[in-house]
């Protein structure tokens, strides 16, 4: 069994998903915002995929973070590497909760991410998946060096873009 | 992630009952993906299907119980998943039973839903439990019925066809 480590960065705290997550992910599921990652979906389908989530860490041992705001201890963000069954290749994903947008916090956490997956899981390369339409996403890859490669059609999602990110030693 | 602090593991006379684990997920995903699954709707891709069993694992960290994984005593290989099983959006709180073929009609499921059963009373101090059953899993239906569950008509179903067979309280078990 994998431990989920905690990785702090100058605003954010990346650590284990739990119980006490459920609450802002009914919310970002709910609305449209979800819409570029699989929402939305009720409550019920929330707690199935923050069970998922967390299946994932057992499973891969990795998975993506729960992204706390430390100032204040919120819960912004579900960021980190992402592999399930059945994709292309393991990415890093983000999804930032609902009004938590343009304050930088996914490419910080992001960044965090990538560095834990370089350094601590030893990945020599990764990419992030993009649905078309998704400008704020597009632009979080950008601000971390990833580079557009080739378009993907996701079972459930549709087309999607694959953005390559700078290998470990260029990005470092 | 350790989904739990201290994993309970059960014994019964012939089976060791363990949290599932990621060796499990073939056999789970076999399941899910074939026709036997029918009954708890099924059957799912694979994608899906392993989404499922990554699920079972994190009902055990969100309520710090959850499905068993069934194992015959001196061979650690699951047959099922089997126990209390509450995700969210559940009217109650359930014993849940999923059998592989291998295993099925052997008693297996029989003796590992008595035993994450009396778990759930004696552990979990539930007060009650249901089966949640759909009409034409006649198998499902048997196994219920040997367990000393009995329809609950008033109960909240999953789905309006489904039946709600409530299990004997933890004192008419004494």
């Amino acid at each position: 069994m994998t431990t989920v480590p905690a990785i702090d960065t100058e605003r954010l705290r990346l650590r284990a998903l739990g119980p006490q997550d459920f609450e802002p992910l009914c919310a970002f599921y709910a609305s449209d915002r979800s819409s570029f990652v699989g929402g939305p979906m009720d409550p019920e389908g929330t707690w199935r995929a923050l069970a998922c989530e967390i299946g994932h860490w057992t499973l891969r041992g990795y998975g993506r973070f729960a992204v706390e705001e430390r100032e204040t201890g919120a819960m912004c963000g579900l960021i980190g590497p992402w592999n399930p069954h059945g994709w292309p290749e393991p990415e890093i994903g983000w999804d930032l909760m609902n009004g938590f947008e343009g304050r930088g916090y996914a490419t910080e956490a992001g960044r965090a991410a990538r560095d834990f997956v370089y350094n601590s899981l030893g990945w020599t390369t990764a990419i992030s998946l993009i649905a078309l339409g998704n400008d704020g996403s597009r632009g979080v890859a950008q601000r971390l060096g990833a580079t557009l490669e080739r378009q993907f059609t996701h079972h459930r999602f549709g087309e999607m873009e694959v953005w390559r990110h700078p290998a470990p030693e260029a990005s470092s | 992630m350790t989904l739990v602090p201290n994993p309970p593991v059960i014994e019964t006379e012939n089976l060791i009952l363990r949290l599932p684990e990621p060796c499990d997920a073939e056999g789970s995903i076999a399941f899910r993906t074939s026709e036997r699954s029918r009954f708890v709707g099924g059957p799912d891709s694979a994608r899906m299907a392993w989404s499922n069993f990554a699920s079972e694992l994190g009902h055990w960290a969100i309520r710090g119980y959850g499905s068993f994984a069934v194992t015959r005593k001196g061979e650690d290989r699951c047959l099922g998943l089997i126990g209390p099983w509450f995700p969210g959006g559940w009217p109650e709180q359930e014993i849940g039973w999923l059998i592989w073929e291998e295993a099925e009609g052997k008693g297996v499921a029989y003796e590992a839903a008595l035993a994450t059963r009396a778990w759930a009373y004696e552990h979990l101090c539930w007060t009650t439990a249901v089966s949640y059953i759909e009409p034409d899993n006649h198998r499902s239906i048997r196994l219920a019925e040997r367990l000393g569950a009995v329809r609950d008509e008033s109960a909240v179903p999953l789905d309006p066809e489904d039946l709600v067979y409530r299990h004997p309280a933890p004192e008419d078990l004494q």
